[in-house]
């Protein structure tokens, strides 16, 4: 899983691609703890390239999601694959985060 | 105008007291945001000042020689609650009660000091001292003798006071009488405003708590289906078992999340009381599980969300409906909002539906 992270003005643009699984959560987890920290964070997040989550990506995504919101901010996940997105579909994710 | 001998040594000991003063403020105002906070009570806004030299200096101008000494004014340390509802204001009176050691002599209830044909100011003024069960700082025992007023007001009256002082007027004496008409009549229709926000809250609140002791005893088919009472039934988990059971194929955990979202579907498949979701529960819980078994067996995701239950009772009752593909589309553009990815997402459901002899 790359991830690339860049800030224009007071968006945040993260971009995901590969796999999310077991080998690489711990280091996503890693990867995104900044995101974890900023006031009111504008956060989109280009899946163009990623393609599987495993449901450890889920709760990281979830716990991403609900760190933005506690701060009065905002997420969505945009460009999912549909591998990606029956994901979230069958898991009752796509009730939970915002995707677009 | 030139302050008299007196009045400037009030003023001198008023320096003297500021850092007090200040203190006392941060102090009050603390200790009301803290009592509010855990008796669950919101409120417009708690705002405190300390009078300023120049203020003080503009009271003492006009009536200095009824202060003996600094102590005699009672409002140096200013502290306001604005409520939502008139009815609050009373509330909130009690809570000051039992918190706050009231000054009655010079404590006074402006909304009935009006003549019964008279509108105007309406708000609760409390002249107050700071316990020491409260609050007790050795090193200033002033803390715990001075006063402060506390006025208690709702937002419609804080805006009307706001409104009047805006006038730069100092007094309503002073004001030209056709203008204290107009404002009068003003304040008249504020505080009719105020008993109407109160009153409607309260048909609300019976409204609602009608809808849960029907929704709890359990005549469903009596039960209209309306936001109100689908969020009654919701905090009955009708929906967990079958959640848990579709959690048990990966031994999943379940994330817990609120199923409203597919209330807009249930009106969309023209349900008309709790009666008829209950209906589709029992009658479509089977097919959604088997649904859940075909998508997530041999995936290995061990999260699951609860309204995921709800989302596929809903499949299945479209399935069953004979509204098929398009059925489904239509649902998932009404969830998620339209894009192509619905349709292709409805296909491949009802390919899965077919499978498990759902259709």
């Amino acid at each position: 899983m790359d991830i690339t992270i860049k800030n224009e003005g007071e968006k945040t643009f993260v971009t995901l691609n590969g796999r999310l699984d077991t080998t690489n959560a711990d280091q996503f987890q890693a990867d995104i703890q900044p995101l974890m920290t900023s006031p009111k964070p504008d956060i989109d997040i280009d899946c163009t390239g990623m393609t599987y989550t495993s449901s450890q990506g889920l709760r990281i995504f979830l716990s991403l999601q609900k760190s933005v919101l506690a701060r009065g901010g905002k997420m969505v996940m945009l460009n999912m694959n549909p591998q990606v997105k029956e994901v979230f579909d069958i898991t009752g994710f796509s009730n939970i985060i915002a995707i677009r | 105008m030139k302050l008299d001998m007196h009045c400037e040594m009030i003023l001198d000991e008023y320096r003297d007291r500021l850092p007090v003063l200040n203190k006392m403020k941060e102090v009050v105002l603390d200790i009301l945001r803290r009592t509010l906070k855990e008796n669950n009570m919101v409120v417009t806004a708690i705002e405190g000042r300390v009078k300023t030299e120049k203020s003080l200096t503009g009271k003492l101008e006009l009536k200095g020689n009824k202060y003996h000494t600094i102590d005699d004014i009672t409002d140096i340390v200013g502290v306001r609650i604005i409520t939502f509802f008139s009815d609050e204001v009373d509330k909130i009176a009690a809570l000051v009660e039992q918190m706050f050691e009231i000054d009655w002599d010079n404590s006074v209830d402006k909304r009935k000091m009006l003549e019964i044909d008279r509108f105007g100011y309406m708000s609760l003024h409390y002249i107050c001292r700071i316990p020491k069960s409260l609050y007790e700082d050795p090193q200033q025992p002033l803390l715990n003798e001075m006063r402060f007023e506390l006025q208690m007001r709702t937002a419609l009256q804080h805006v009307w006071a706001n409104m009047q002082h805006d006038t730069g007027y100092k007094s309503e004496v002073e004001i030209p009488m056709e203008h204290q008409r107009s404002l009068n009549r003003l304040a008249g229709i504020l505080e009719l405003a105020d008993e109407q926000f109160s009153r409607i809250r309260k048909e609300i609140n019976d409204y609602r708590r009608n809808v849960q002791s029907l929704v709890a005893s359990g005549n469903f088919d009596e039960v209209p289906l309306n936001g109100d009472t689908f969020r009654s039934y919701c905090e009955l988990h009708p929906f967990r078992r079958l959640a848990v059971k579709i959690a048990t194929i990966n031994q999943a955990e379940l994330y817990e999340d609120s199923p409203m979202p597919y209330y807009k579907i249930l009106l969309h498949l023209n349900m008309k009381t709790i009666g008829d979701v209950e209906r589709m529960r029992t009658e479509c819980s089977d097919g959604a599980y088997q649904l859940a078994l075909i998508q997530l067996a041999g995936t290995g995701l061990d999260i699951v969300a609860y309204s995921v239950a709800l989302q596929n009772l809903c499949i299945v009752k479209i399935l069953k409906l004979g509204f098929g593909v398009a059925g489904l589309t239509s649902m998932f553009d009404a969830i998620y909002g339209e894009s192509t990815y619905n349709a292709q997402r409805a296909d491949r459901i009802y390919q899965q539906a077919v499978r498990a002899n759902l259709v």
